[in-house]
């Protein structure tokens, strides 16, 4: 692979991610933010590949595969299955105002930027320089689990999350080693396969799935 | 060093044929059928429990493997040294000890285990409890000895909840017990911690080869007699023992009391003995107060109880205080020179276990039984069992006299051969020794005296005079398994009181100690101290007096015929009621009186009035409490600090899973600017 391709593929993978992320602040239908999480799993896939087989990782598609096929394809559906069944496709309730929510996701990506310079310090590496995109999926993913009510865009807030962690663990060492990828990502695979049967779950005995509602277990 | 080479050793075998008991055990339990399955597990168990007797005492006279390498799926010992279960002499006494004991609390369970005791779970946690008892003295290094002591204590809680559903006391007792058992493992992991940083390594070889001193071995000492001291039951950490035990199925109570407590013996005496054997002389006055403290509140609690599991779990304090003390007063006479002395105090010590784990068993399973067959473990409601439960309690009596340390049992050698220790040491020059020595043997004695009086109580109040409750007048004999365990049980108390020689010989090699030798066949004689028992002839000399005595009586029965004589002014009436008799509390009532403070003790007398008239009383009733002091200055207000801490943290943690976020999300947001700035 050429310098400039790399380059390229860097840029376009890491852009999308950064795009899905600010998109999922923006906006209340549920579907929407599904959707959004399928490109952004089909981008962190794209970046997964290209970092590995850049290092020259020989299990790098394979580990490209298998956060496509979880991230991009499992997941969102799981999800979408949860949504469809529990007929919730819009977020109910507004905690913040929608111009408040995205000056705060403004001011995170800012946040991030300002934060990765010292702690990175001078490097030429691209994909080095393409980690604040990363600490701002993270930044963001944290913000949309404070700032939403409804269970099922928590649960894109924290694969958000995951998100950017895969993306800086994978920006910063050059492709993680299959059995790493495997453990972090079937764990979050089963998180989402108990929350999506919990929400259906809870929408039938509580008649919402609104989080900041279930008080009873607060002691 | 491979776990896949055919073990052509004793030792190595024994183990390979426990581990492989053990899983069969917990496969039985959860694959038999439900009618089958107490035969079939308990069957599996009481074989691990032979084989580790056997395994056991084949280590205790010397025979050595080359020990079994634990295969490690994970990279658990990949920077340390190789797990190896190889138990050294004084291990293999323990294993030895664990293995009796657990084979006759699992052939007692054949027949006892019921309800939840007898489900998949009861027998799954019973077996891996044994097992991971029985391999905890084999370990050679801190994490494989860790690794047994959670299979330990997570096998013994999970069986301690059997009954949870039923009985709400048994929800509070584990809740203590697996506070008190984490705590043990807490400072058990923070002290080989502490060892393994110092000396370089988990094994014990590399332990004491590292010859500790200082801060280190200071540190790791206080550590671990924390540890121990938790899991033997030692005053002030004993609160759980005196709830887990009446709470458990009667034979985990035999295991838990009369092998597990000694678990933690073995810990004192693998820690002063092998990993730090030269400590200062403060670490044995250190253990000899541990001992004679938990030793005198132990018997003094046990004397006032009523509830006869709850006396037998105090007592067990009290015996493991009398052994930590003989520990203790071992170490403070090999550190001043008189290393016969001590030797024969260690060997005291050892004999105290053996004996111990013999009479404890026979009375929890006892007690077992008596549940049983009445239902109630209350002394004032018992009575008269001896005559309708002739083996319980024919056994139980063995047992008691074992316990109150009388000739012909194993309780009375070892006690005897403590005394024996104390009254010998040459404490002229030395004036620490002068002062604590004294102390110990005052405090011994009248632990041994309180120790009589209390099972002379257990025994008379509730298996002598006439039963109290219809429950107990209609009380049968239990089961042919469990007759045979109490039988068993009996046999080893007396046999270890007649024969104690040759045992006593092995126990001094464990502890390499010198001057110990059989006498005769039977007969044990201290050279280091220069005194005999042959308990044999002593019985044969005792034979020879009461027979006579007993001849003649018989003659004048028959001369003088007993004639039935009514009471003279009875108006019919009968000599004595049921409620005439002396029972637990009335008993014990002027040792409350004289230790009223320590035991914390309240009594109201309840009057109600006839109806017509003030002067004539319808009823009485006495009740009678008493508190553990230990827990009330100790424990309540420490656990009263926590729930106010708790109540404070409430504020900041209110339910709301937002906030929850909120607060990871500033902490994360702080640190990415700190490290930043």
């Amino acid at each position: 692979m050429s310098s400039e391709l790399y380059q390229q593929l860097l840029a376009t993978t890491t852009g999308l991610l950064l795009l899905t992320a600010v998109l999922q602040v923006w906006g209340r239908s549920t579907v929407r933010a599904i959707g959004l999480l399928v490109i952004q799993g089909t981008a962190l896939a794209g970046l997964v590949l290209t970092v590995g087989v850049q290092a020259g990782e020989a299990a790098a598609p394979l580990v490209a595969g298998l956060l496509f096929v979880v991230k991009a394809l499992v997941m969102p559906w799981v999800m979408l299955r949860s949504a469809r069944l529990i007929g919730v496709t819009r977020e109910r309730s507004a905690r913040l105002r929608p111009a408040v929510e995205l000056i705060g996701a403004a001011g995170l990506t800012l946040l991030a930027y300002a934060v990765s310079g010292p702690i990175l310090g001078d490097t030429t590496d691209p994909a080095t320089r393409a980690v604040p995109v990363g600490v701002s999926l993270v930044l963001l993913g944290f913000w949309q689990l404070l700032i939403r009510g409804s269970a099922i865009t928590q649960l894109v807030g924290f694969l958000m999350l995951d998100n950017g962690i895969a993306a800086i663990s994978s920006l910063t060492s050059g492709g993680l080693p299959l059995v790493v990828e495997l453990g972090a990502t079937l764990d979050v695979l089963l998180v989402v396969l108990i929350l999506g049967a919990l929400v259906v779950r809870m929408q039938a005995e509580e008649g919402h799935i609104d989080i900041s509602e279930l008080r009873e277990l607060h002691d | 060093m491979t776990a896949l080479e055919v073990p052509t050793h004793l030792v190595d075998a024994g183990l390979i044929a426990q581990l492989l008991l053990g899983a069969l055990a917990v496969l039985v339990a959860v694959a038999a059928p439900a009618r089958l399955r107490s035969v079939l597990t308990g069957s599996v168990v009481v074989l691990a429990g032979i084989a580790a007797a056997v395994t056991g005492s084949a280590a205790l006279v010397g025979a050595v493997g080359v020990g079994l390498q634990i295969p490690v799926v994970l990279p658990l010992a990949a920077p340390l040294e190789p797990l190896v279960l190889a138990p050294d002499r004084l291990g293999g006494l323990f294993m030895a000890l664990a293995g009796v004991v657990v084979a006759l609390a699992a052939l007692f369970g054949i027949g006892y285990a019921h309800g939840p005791a007898a489900s998949r779970t009861g027998w799954t946690a019973f077996s891996v409890f044994a097992v991971g008892m029985q391999l905890v003295p084999a370990a050679t290094d801190a994490i494989t000895f860790l690794l047994a002591w959670e299979l330990m204590a997570g096998g013994s809680t999970a069986l301690l909840l059997a009954d949870h559903a039923s009985r709400e006391p048994v929800r509070r007792s584990t809740v203590w017990y697996s506070v008190m058992t984490h705590l043990s493992f807490l400072f058990l992991l923070a002290g080989f911690g502490v060892l393994a940083a110092a000396s370089g390594g988990t094994s014990w070889a590399s332990i004491s080869g590292a010859a500790l001193t200082g801060t280190p071995a200071t540190t790791a000492f206080v550590l671990l007699v924390a540890g121990f001291a938790t899991k033997a039951g030692l005053v002030p950490v004993h609160v759980w023992l005196p709830r887990a035990h009446p709470e458990a199925p009667s034979h985990m109570s035999a295991a838990m009391s009369a092998a597990m407590v000694k678990m933690g013996v073995y810990g004192l005496l693998l820690l002063t003995l092998r990993l730090l054997p030269t400590g200062p002389r403060w670490w044995s006055i250190v253990l000899i107060a541990l001992g004679t403290v938990s030793a005198l509140y132990g018997i003094l609690q046990a004397s006032v109880q009523a509830d006869l599991k709850q006396l037998l779990a105090y007592s067990t304090t009290e015996n493991l205080g009398l052994i930590t003390t003989a520990i203790g007063v071992g170490l403070l006479l090999r550190d001043s020179g008189q290393p016969a002395v001590a030797d024969v105090a260690l060997v005291a010590a050892l004999l105290l276990a053996v004996s111990h784990a013999a009479f404890k068993s026979v009375l929890f399973l006892g007690a077992g039984s008596v549940l049983q067959a009445t239902g109630e473990r209350d002394l004032d409601l018992l009575g008269g069992l001896a005559a309708r439960m002739p083996w319980t309690s024919g056994a139980f009596g063995v047992g008691a006299l074992g316990a109150a340390a009388l000739p012909v049992t194993g309780g009375f050698v070892a006690e005897w051969v403590l005394l024996q220790a104390l009254i010998h040491v040459g404490a002229q020059a030395d004036r620490l020794l002068a002062i604590v020595i004294p102390i110990t043997m005052g405090i011994v004695a009248l632990t041994i005296g309180l120790g009589l009086l209390t099972f002379v109580k257990a025994y008379g109040i509730g298996f002598l005079a006439r039963p109290r409750t219809p429950a107990a007048a209609q009380a049968h004999e239990a089961g042919p398994a469990m007759r045979s365990a109490l039988v068993l049980g009996a046999v080893l108390v007396v046999g270890l009181g007649l024969a104690p020689g040759p045992l006593t010989q092995a126990l001094a090699g464990a502890v390499s100690a010198g001057g110990v030798a059989t006498f005769g066949v039977t007969g044990l004689s201290l050279e280091a101290v220069g005194v005999v028992l042959h308990p044999v002839a002593l019985t044969l000399l005792a034979v020879a007096v009461l027979v006579p005595l007993v001849a003649v009586n018989a003659v004048l029965a028959r001369r003088h015929p007993r004639r039935d004589v009514t009471l003279a002014w009875g108006c019919g009436g009968e000599r004595t009621s049921p409620r005439m008799e002396y029972n637990a509390t009335s008993y014990s009532e002027p040792l409350v009186r004289v230790f009223r403070g320590s035991l914390q003790a309240s009594h109201v007398v309840d009057v109600v009035h006839h109806d017509q008239s003030p002067l004539l009383v319808e009823q009485m009733t006495y009740t009678q409490e008493t508190g553990d002091v230990i827990e009330h200055r100790l424990y309540q207000p420490a656990t009263r600090l926590a729930a106010r801490i708790g109540d404070l943290a409430r504020t900041v943690q209110n339910g709301s899973i937002h906030r929850y976020v909120g607060f990871s999300f500033a902490a994360l947001v702080l640190v990415l600017v700190v490290v930043a700035l």
